[in-house]
Order: C-alpha cells, then sequence, then structure tokens
C-alpha cells in the first residue's frame, strides 16, 4: 500500500463498546481509533488521580531480528532516549521530568512497549517529544558506543551472572529450530559488540512507522481531546511501507531436548519449556488456569507436592508466553543444594502425568477460576495495569475488546478444555529440559564462565 | 466486645482529590480497640476488591541478639496453618475464592497485606485473625520453612548478587545497632534458631497493643468495623515491651567491605552512611535533592554512571527512613575491569554535589518531578492500606499526604544546599560495601580505607567482627 492511498482517510471509526463490557466499570467509555498515517489510539478514561499511562506498543520484538542483528530490538529501547535530530541526548527524558513524568520501556519476542506516567497537565509536552523521537530519531556514533556498554551492563547482570538467566537463555535457544523466538531478547554478546550504524538505520525505517505502533492512553483524560492532540502531533507522520510478515513456523518437535549446565553452583536448577500457545489463541484462558492448578499459591499441585511435602524444591513456578505466535509454557524449579536433579525430575514427570491422564478436580478449576478473577480486578486497579493490559490484548491477543471478554472466558473453561490441552501440550517429545548442576570434577561439556 | 470500641470518625473537608495539585487523603475511620489494637478503615468502590494491612510494630529490631530471622521466620510461618485449618487448608481457603495473603518482615515491623473479592469480607477477616491470633507454628512447618530460607539466600548469591548489596551495606554501617541485622537472617543465624525461640518470640513480641489493622476497598464501614471488632477485642497483647531503640553513630571516616564473588563477571557496589528518621521535617528538600542526585533517570549519578560514561546499567541513591534515622545510600555496578573507574565516578559525583549545589532550575525540575509522580503512589485500595498504616505507624497525620505537594513547591536552591550540607555525607564519611571478583579489584580498592574482606560463600552478611 502506497503512502499517497493511507493520507487522509480514516480507516476505521471511533468505536465503543456496551453490551459485551458492561461488567468492567469504564469499559463502555474506551474508545479506538486509526489515524490517517495508520497509527492506532486507544484510549480508556479513569479519573481516579490526576495521571495518564501513556504507553506505545511498537510491533517489533527480538522476533524480528536474524543472525547478526540479535538483540537489536532492545538496543532501540535504549536508543529511543539518546537524542533526535532537534534534540540532544537526555533532552527527551529532561522534558518529561520536567514536567512532573517518568518513563521506562521494555522488550519482549514481540513487542516494544515505550511507557510515560505523567500528570495530566503534561499530555501535550509528552506527546510533542513522543512524536519527535519517531520521526526523527538521530544515529550519533558516540551515543550509539556509549550506549552498547551499558546494554553489555545489562546482560552481564540479568544472564552472565544470574544462574537462572543463562539457563532459561540456552533452554530458549534450544526449543525452537526455525522460529526466531530461540533469539535471547538481550542479543547475543557477539552481536552486542558488532552492530553497525546501517543496521539500526534499517531496522528503525522498517518497523518504527505509526502503522507498526498502537499508542494506549489511560487515565484522567477525555477521549475526544486525546484523540485530537494524538492527531495534532502524530497523524503527519508518514506511514512506511508495512514491514514483511514473518512466516516461519516451528516444524513439530520430534522428540524431547535436553541442556546440560554444570556450572561451579550450590543451586541446581531445572526448567521445562513446552511449546504452547499463541497470544490470540482461544485456548490460552484454559492454559492460564491450568499453569495455576499446578503452581498458583501454596495450594497449587507442584508447590504442594515439590516444595511442601517432598522438599525437592525450594520454589516452583510457571510463566506462559503470550505472543503473536506459539511460544513457550515455561515451568521453572529452583532445588535445594545438592538435590538430585534426577529424583526432582522424576516427580515434576509424575505430576504432569497425573494432569495429562487424569485432568483437574472441580474445586481445582473453581480455585483457578477465582485466583484468575481476582487477578484481573487487580490488574485493573491502576491506570498503569489497564495501560499494560489494554495493550496487550489489543496488540497481541486479538483487539483490546478481549480484554474485557476475560472473566467469561474464564468462566466458559471446562476441566475437559485443560485435560485435553494438558494432553496436547504436556507431552515429554514437546518439550526442551534444562538442568544446571554443581561441576564435578571433570570437566563439563556445557557452558562455564 | 463492642463495648470497648471507640470510633472516632475523621471526616475530609476538601474531600477526595484536589485537582492537579496532588492527592488529599479521602475520608477514613481510626477505631482504636480497648486492647491497644488500631484498625483503620476507608471505602472505596472503584473495583469489587478489599485489600488490609496488618503492621506489627517489632521486626527485626525486635530479634534477639544473635537471632537474626526470627522475625522473618515468624512471618512466614503465620498462614502455614491458623485456627481451625492446617497449611494445605488454609492455602486452599484463600486460593479457592482468590485471596492474596502476602507476610514480610521490615527493620521495625511484620506485615501481612493481602485482598479478596468484596464478596469475602468475612471469610477475610477470620483469616487474618486465625493468623494473627491462633497460627500454629508447628515444628515441622518450622523446620521446613527455616531449610527453604536458607536456600533461598545461597540462591539469591548465585543469581541476584545486586539484591545483597544493600543488605552486606546496612549490615556494616550499622554494624553492632538493631539496624544492622540482615532482616531475613543469614545462612549461619537461621540455623541456629530453634524452635522454642520462635514460640518465645511470637508470646513475648506479637499481640493487640502491637497492632495497626488497615482496611481499604469496596465495603460498607460500619458493618466491618463490628466484624473487626467482634474477631480482635479479645486478643491478649504482646508479652514485653518493645526494645529500647539507640540512635545509630554516623560513620566519621571511610572504610571498605570487600565480599569475594570470585566467579561474578561485574563487581557491586554500594556506599551509605546514617541519616534521617522518618519524621524529620526537611522531608521535602530531601526527596527533592535525592531525586535530582539518584533518584530519577536523569539524576547526577545515572548521568554519569549510564548517560554519559556508558559503565553501568544503573546508578540510583535511596533514603531509608524510620523511627530513628536510618540511612541514606547510593549503588551501582559494572564489568570487573572498570570497578574502580566507576566507583571514582560515583564519589566524585558525591563531591560534586557538596561542592555545587543543586542550580534552581534543576531545583525546579525536580518539585515537578517528584509533585507529578506522587498520585501514583495513592491509586490503589491496597496503597490506601499500607499508606494510613505507615502514617499510624510513625505518628504521622494526614498532613504528611495532604501538604506534601505544596510543601515541595515550596522548596528552594538554598533549601538544597542546606540539607546537602546537613545529612548528605561527604565522600570522606562512607560505609563502603563491594562485591566482586577479590582477586582483580583488591589492590585497587585500598586507597578508599581500611578493607575487611570476606567471601560471598560465607554464611553470615557481615564479617565476623561484628556477628
Amino acid at each position: 500500500m502506497s503512502r499517497g492511498l493511507l493520507t487522509g482517510a480514516l480507516l476505521a471509526a471511533t468505536m465503543s463498546f456496551t453490551a459485551a463490557t458492561a461488567q468492567v466499570p469504564g469499559a463502555d467509555q474506551v474508545q479506538a481509533v486509526t489515524l490517517a498515517n495508520g497509527l492506532q489510539v486507544i484510549v480508556w478514561p479513569d479519573h481516579d488521580i490526576p495521571n495518564i499511562a501513556l504507553f506505545n506498543w511498537v510491533h517489533a520484538g527480538s522476533r524480528n531480528e536474524v543472525p547478526g542483528i540479535t538483540g537489536l530490538a532492545h538496543f532501540f529501547e535504549h536508543m529511543m532516549f539518546n537524542g533526535t535530530t532537534t534534540r540532544p541526548q537526555g533532552e527527551f527524558d529532561r522534558v518529561l521530568e520536567a514536567n512532573g513524568a517518568r518513563n521506562n520501556a521494555f522488550t519482549t519476542n514481540d513487542v516494544t512497549v515505550y511507557q510515560d506516567w505523567l500528570p495530566r497537565a503534561a499530555l501535550a509536552p509528552v506527546f510533542e517529544v513522543e512524536a519527535d523521537r519517531l520521526r526523527n530519531l538521530a544515529f550519533e556514533p558516540k551515543v550509539i558506543e556509549s550506549e552498547r556498554g551499558v546494554v553489555h551492563s545489562e546482560r552481564r547482570l540479568r544472564v552472565d551472572d544470574s544462574y537462572i538467566g543463562r539457563l532459561q537463555e540456552q533452554v530458549q535457544a534450544t526449543a525452537f529450530l526455525a522460529h526466531p523466538y530461540q533469539i535471547p531478547t538481550i542479543g547475543w554478546p557477539s552481536d552486542i559488540e558488532s552492530w553497525r550504524i546501517q543496521d539500526l538505520k534499517t531496522f528503525f525505517a522498517t518497523y518504527y512507522a505509526p502503522n507498526n505502533c498502537t499508542l494506549v492512553l489511560v487515565g484522567d483524560v477525555e477521549p475526544k481531546s486525546a484523540i485530537a492532540l494524538a492527531r495534532q502531533y502524530f497523524e503527519s507522520i508518514p506511514a512506511h511501507a508495512p514491514p514483511e510478515p514473518v512466516h516461519t513456523q516451528e516444524p513439530r518437535q520430534e522428540g524431547e531436548r535436553r541442556v546440560n549446565i554444570e556450572a561451579d553452583a550450590q543451586t541446581p536448577l531445572l526448567q521445562f519449556a513446552y511449546h504452547a500457545l499463541s497470544g490470540s489463541d482461544p485456548r490460552q484462558a484454559a492454559l492460564e488456569l491450568l499453569t495455576r492448578i499446578l503452581t498458583d499459591g501454596d495450594a497449587s499441585r507442584l508447590h504442594r507436592v515439590l516444595v511442601e511435602e517432598k522438599k525437592l524444591a525450594i520454589s516452583a513456578d510457571s510463566y506462559v508466553d503470550r505472543g503473536f505466535d506459539p511460544g513457550l509454557a515455561w515451568f521453572l524449579l529452583t532445588l535445594p543444594a545438592g538435590a538430585d536433579t534426577k529424583q526432582v525430575e522424576a516427580v515434576f514427570d509424575s505430576e504432569i502425568e497425573r494432569v495429562r491422564d487424569g485432568g483437574v478436580t472441580a474445586p481445582e478449576l473453581a480455585r483457578a477460576r477465582s485466583q484468575a478473577l481476582a487477578d484481573f480486578w487487580r490488574g485493573l486497579a491502576t491506570i498503569d495495569g489497564k495501560a499494560q493490559a489494554l495493550g496487550q490484548y489489543a496488540v497481541l491477543e486479538g483487539g483490546y475488546q478481549r480484554l474485557f471478554e476475560a472473566p467469561r472466558a474464564y468462566e466458559s473453561v471446562t476441566a475437559d478444555d485443560i485435560r485435553k490441552l494438558a494432553a496436547d501440550l504436556l507431552r515429554p517429545g514437546n518439550r526442551t529440559v534444562g538442568v544446571l548442576t554443581a561441576a564435578t570434577a571433570a570437566a563439563g561439556q556445557g557452558v562455564s564462565r | 466486645m463492642k463495648t470497648l470500641v471507640t470510633a472516632l470518625l475523621f471526616l475530609c473537608s476538601i474531600c477526595a482529590f484536589a485537582a492537579g495539585n496532588g492527592v488529599k487523603v479521602p475520608p477514613y475511620e481510626r477505631v482504636p480497640l480497648g486492647n491497644g489494637a488500631v484498625v483503620l478503615l476507608m471505602e472505596r468502590h472503584d473495583v469489587p476488591l478489599i485489600a488490609f494491612s496488618a503492621v506489627l510494630r517489632g521486626g527485626a529490631v525486635s530479634d534477639p541478639a544473635g537471632g537474626s530471622g526470627v522475625a522473618s521466620l515468624l512471618a512466614g510461618l503465620l498462614q502455614k496453618g491458623a485456627g481451625a485449618r492446617d497449611a494445605v487448608q488454609f492455602a486452599e481457603t484463600v486460593a479457592s475464592v482468590g485471596g492474596q495473603i502476602e507476610t514480610s518482615v521490615s527493620t521495625e515491623s511484620i506485615s501481612i497485606n493481602g485482598s479478596f473479592l468484596a464478596r469475602d469480607q468475612q471469610l477475610m477477616v477470620e483469616l487474618v485473625a486465625d493468623l494473627l491470633q491462633r497460627p500454629r507454628l508447628e515444628q515441622a512447618q518450622f523446620d521446613t520453612l527455616r531449610a527453604r530460607q536458607i536456600e533461598f539466600i545461597r540462591a539469591a548469591k548465585e543469581s541476584d548478587l545486586g539484591a545483597l548489596a544493600p543488605i552486606y551495606g546496612e549490615s556494616e554501617l550499622f554494624a553492632g545497632h538493631p539496624y544492622g541485622r540482615s532482616v531475613d537472617g543469614s545462612e549461619a543465624s537461621l540455623a541456629a534458631i530453634k524452635h522454642a525461640d520462635l514460640q518465645r518470640y511470637y508470646q513475648e513480641q506479637v499481640g493487640a497493643d502491637r497492632l495497626i489493622l488497615a482496611v481499604a476497598g469496596d465495603f460498607k464501614a460500619a458493618q466491618l468495623k463490628q466484624r473487626i471488632s467482634r474477631a480482635f477485642s479479645g486478643w491478649r497483647k504482646a508479652g514485653t515491651a518493645l526494645p529500647p531503640l539507640p540512635k545509630a553513630e554516623r560513620v566519621a571516616s571511610r572504610r571498605v567491605l570487600l565480599v569475594d564473588a570470585p566467579e561474578s563477571v561485574q563487581a557491586y557496589f554500594w556506599a551509605g552512611n546514617v541519616a534521617v528518621a522518618k519524621s524529620d521535617p526537611r522531608r521535602p528538600s530531601l526527596d527533592v535533592t535525592n531525586t535530582l542526585f539518584g533518584g530519577r533517570f536523569t539524576s547526577m549519578l545515572n548521568t554519569e554512571l549510564r548517560i554519559r560514561t556508558g559503565l553501568s546499567y544503573s546508578a540510583s541513591s535511596r533514603f531509608d527512613r524510620l523511627l530513628q534515622p536510618g540511612h541514606w545510600e547510593m549503588s551501582s555496578f559494572t564489568q570487573t575491569d572498570t570497578t574502580i573507574q566507576a566507583l571514582d565516578l560515583m564519589l566524585a559525583t558525591l563531591d560534586q554535589l557538596h561542592a555545587t549545589g543543586l542550580d534552581p532550575k534543576m531545583v525546579e525540575s525536580g518539585k515537578s518531578y517528584v509533585q507529578g509522580q506522587f498520585p501514583l503512589a495513592l491509586e490503589t485500595s491496597e496503597q490506601w492500606a499500607a499508606q494510613l498504616a505507615t502514617l499510624e505507624f510513625y505518628g504521622l497525620d494526614r498532613r504528611y499526604i495532604d501538604d506534601y505537594s505544596q510543601q515541595l513547591g515550596t522548596v528552594t536552591a538554598a533549601d538544597s544546599k542546606k540539607v546537602i550540607d546537613e545529612v548528605f555525607p561527604p565522600s570522606t564519611a562512607l560505609a563502603i560495601v563491594v562485591i566482586g571478583n577479590a582477586g582483580a579489584i583488591r589492590d585497587g580498592l585500598r586507597k578508599y580505607g581500611p578493607i575487611t574482606e570476606m567471601k560471598l560463600a560465607d554464611p553470615t552478611f557481615a564479617p565476623v567482627r561484628t556477628e
């Protein structure tokens, strides 16, 4: 689609929802609009405090990288604060902070999200500098070199100095043969050291386009005036040719894979990553309830058996990817010093077998539903939580309206749905197992530092 | 007993939220019970949740000498079986209604925070009353929890060194003072705690006269007040008085604690000194000044260590304000071979703060920032319950919140200079802690002052001389 065709055309009318969303207070106040340049703007007024959460969801993450430029999406998360052709490095933060606003950003496999939390009076100046960095980002060689050091320091903190982070990076890289979800979001060290300015410019031109962004505003603001301001500051930024879609699909896993790291560690670790679902898959609600039954709270199955009864682990947690493409369902166990990882794995396996063969009980399902519902409300108690949830659903889970359908989605999951899903996903042949053990006298095959 | 209840209704004249000029405390009710417990109730009806914050005075400062971690273990055991429910039944009951209860310990208190759906108000009161008044404190649960807590410390030493630096730091700065106790204990102190120590602590240090119970959310205050009064009015007082809390002395020179972590690829460094108490009237000037020095992204510290030099992912400073003067600290990390360069830069930045102070334009920016962010801490029922408990705990009144924004507005560069001189330590008077590969950085650290050395693997957070 050419830029000329887009200019001036309002792609979608303002929408508001009533019937399906009546149970969330204020849900019927949400308004969404797509500007002429393709920028989607979603506004949810909430007048509890005189502040606004403004999140710009850029639809680019490590999923959009290839060997040689791994970590680049995350590097942009840093570079977007480092100056434009009209404002020197630091000016963005100085303007925000002088206007009472704080900002941050995060990068995932799928998206890079820029977050501002501001007093309502600061909306116009914040829009101005946000639009400026989307339009005019600068690429100063000296700044890039300095930021490389910062990112490397972040990598050392999160991965190199953390056994949990190191094992997780290896498991993720092993779980995917073809799909770019194999790439660690922080980037491989040799790539962090080697990006060139041209790589940055190409990535920016490809992904940092208004038609590749979703702007979410929640807080003390009227949708009409917020949308008018968004038009004023953002609509003249030209659309770009849409990025190439990621068409690689991970082939079906043909058998269990394993990663062993021998380290000079006291605390052994066990991680299990099963290929799972995309964010928009309607079975996500069932998967969430399944993982809650296994690991949410002291009454959950894995916690009770591994931590409380058999004392084989000191913690048992889970995490489920909810991205554009099918990601992983993770189970992360931290073991006490000297634990026998084989024994712990056998107990974990028997619990997974039990849920695969026997499913879950009615009280377990009811409990997981209550936990999910209460956490849903907890998430919507802040403008920050609302902006996060609205953006997550809008960008990755099939539309923001589905946020308001979540309570009903939990209600409609049956025990049979969960048993089928467990049987489908939680198979040994569908997983990668990561084991970190204390080094023995013999030299290990694994990664060492 | 209803007859023991004296209700004081605090009515808010400038109701709810003042436009644009910060947040005011919404109306709430303070209900002192006859046994010394204080109940605080704030109705908020935006989402169908009720949040509570139960705070018991005591915490790590009331741990027995040499027994760091007793209060922490007690906090963890409170919901491992209470009243008619064993540990499993208690956990199932909470989870079955989507409730959350979290227990934690800090230097001066044990906290039990949580939230439930509004429909489960009665159950929430029953569970909180049970875990405070009728915890089972079973030997088997104690053994399990103590073993896990020791393992958690070992795990943190392998995956989260940054989080450990302040624990070593406070232990070094407050050596010999109750504020220096590691709140969750050390591997060695936990291993020495016996089940009987815990039961004694519960009898002596826990009771109604130590309790502040703040509740905020979707309820009718009159009904909840009755329920809570019935559930708590019969509780006994704590067996002994709170231990006296002396003022800690500031360190007058510079010393270094080097914690050898031979496997680490970075060095994590921390420097601090004794500073101010929670009630210190210079709070607005201190907050603005610290924000500009190390409390936001463009702060002097982060500008030097991250933005300008790329030495670190993050550098920051903060106050820990307590009943008595707590501490001020600054911290960062960098790869091993730039440790001395980064530490020099951190100290030089502190020197610059003292030499030049902050210019009026910076002070204005700092004021706007603190004013603009303040409401975000006062948004949810959880936050309000915690805020009400904090006001009560420190004997502060609603003006601590209501007047803060306006007080910030009056801070000048001269006020800032005054607190820099009075409160922020000079770079020559600091307790410094560095966790890193000692073989690579030991010689470089000598110029900062006398070095005491220990190993990351040692089972305490302080060298032998202070524990």
